[in-house]
């Protein structure tokens, strides 16, 4: 299935979990949160989140300055 | 309110939704502003302008020359002072008749809890992830409403969280208590774009306190290169320590 990493077209397997994609990726690391067609999913729900053919996925990273 | 005031705030006054009921409300409010750089600095100017009768800034930090690009409340003359007691200064130049209450300290623990619930509504303008953690717990231990921003580079971030978090809370969003690699003294930042944060945070406040609706339960993402917004709706962590269905078992 195709989904939209970041806003880049990617291939990954039917039914992939979140925390899979993002371990495959490279990309589970601290201080991120991670939005599904836009609604953050909290962290402790990605070993089970399932993805599904055209999800947009929106990975970004914490800003704490002010 | 006396003649002064009506003509001090007449162009809000002008508004429906603000009005006499509502400039009522906003004399009668008190807020926290937790931090006074380049965040607060805007905020807490439009604050004091509007007529919020209770401004408390808490900042244990001085006024260095390399703030004057983005911390707006401060002048050269306030190098090496205090920035609570500078800000509170400058603040109470624009509107004398409002208190405004200089903490020149770093908020945490229990008297961070008691200025939190003292506040109607409390807007987090620091600098870091660890005091951002702490406001967040607070807020939600004492169930008032959190205003919360950040900016570095040419990127912002904006959440209004209040009770009942139904929509979660900050920690539900970030759970790390790790500083994020960049900051504004590592990687740099331009002032307009932490001042369009802060701006923000005080326009959200006023709507807050005058019972407007509100932005709530989402993360607003802001791109300044692209000038664009992104808005992420937010959702609660049922098993967040801070505000999920198990946290009262450990009371902050």
């Amino acid at each position: 299935m195709q989904i939209l990493f970041n806003e880049e077209p990617l291939q990954c397997p039917d039914a992939q979990r979140l925390s899979a994609l993002l371990t495959e990726l490279g990309k589970l690391q601290p201080g991120c949160a991670l939005a599904v067609n836009q609604t953050i999913i909290p962290r402790p729900q990605w070993d089970q989140f399932v993805l599904h053919d055209g999800d947009a996925i929106l990975l970004f990273q914490a800003i704490a300055g002010g | 309110m006396n003649d002064a005031d009506f003509m001090r705030y007449s162009r809000q006054l002008l508004l429906e939704d603000i009005a006499l009921e509502g400039q009522q409300k906003l004399l009668e409010s008190r807020v926290l502003i937790v931090g006074s750089g380049g965040l607060g600095s805007p905020a807490a100017l439009y604050l004091a302008a509007a007529g919020v009768g209770t401004l408390v800034i808490a900042d244990d930090d001085r006024v260095h020359i390399s703030n004057l690009q983005r911390q707006i409340l401060f002048t050269e003359e306030h190098i090496g002072q205090p920035k609570a007691t500078a800000a509170a200064q400058q603040l109470q130049r624009l509107n004398p008749p409002i208190r405004v209450v200089p903490l020149n300290q770093r908020l945490l623990g229990e008297s961070l809890y008691q200025q939190a619930s003292l506040a109607n509504v409390v807007l987090d303008c620091s600098d870091n992830m660890t005091t951002r953690q702490a406001i967040n717990a607070a807020c939600v231990a004492s169930n008032v409403p959190l205003i919360t921003a950040s900016a570095v580079g040419f990127s912002g971030q904006l959440m209004v969280l209040t009770p009942p978090w139904q929509q979660g809370c900050y920690h539900c969003v970030w759970q790390d208590d790790d500083e994020p690699e960049g900051n504004c003294r590592t990687a740099g930042v331009l002032g307009p774009v932490v001042g369009v944060m802060g701006t923000l945070q005080a326009l959200e406040a006023i709507k807050l306190l005058t019972g407007m609706a509100t932005a709530t339960g989402a993360l607003h993402l802001f791109d300044a290169r692209q000038h664009s917004w992104n808005k992420i709706q937010l959702q609660k962590s049922t098993s967040c320590p801070v505000c999920g269905e198990l946290s009262h078992a450990n009371p902050v």
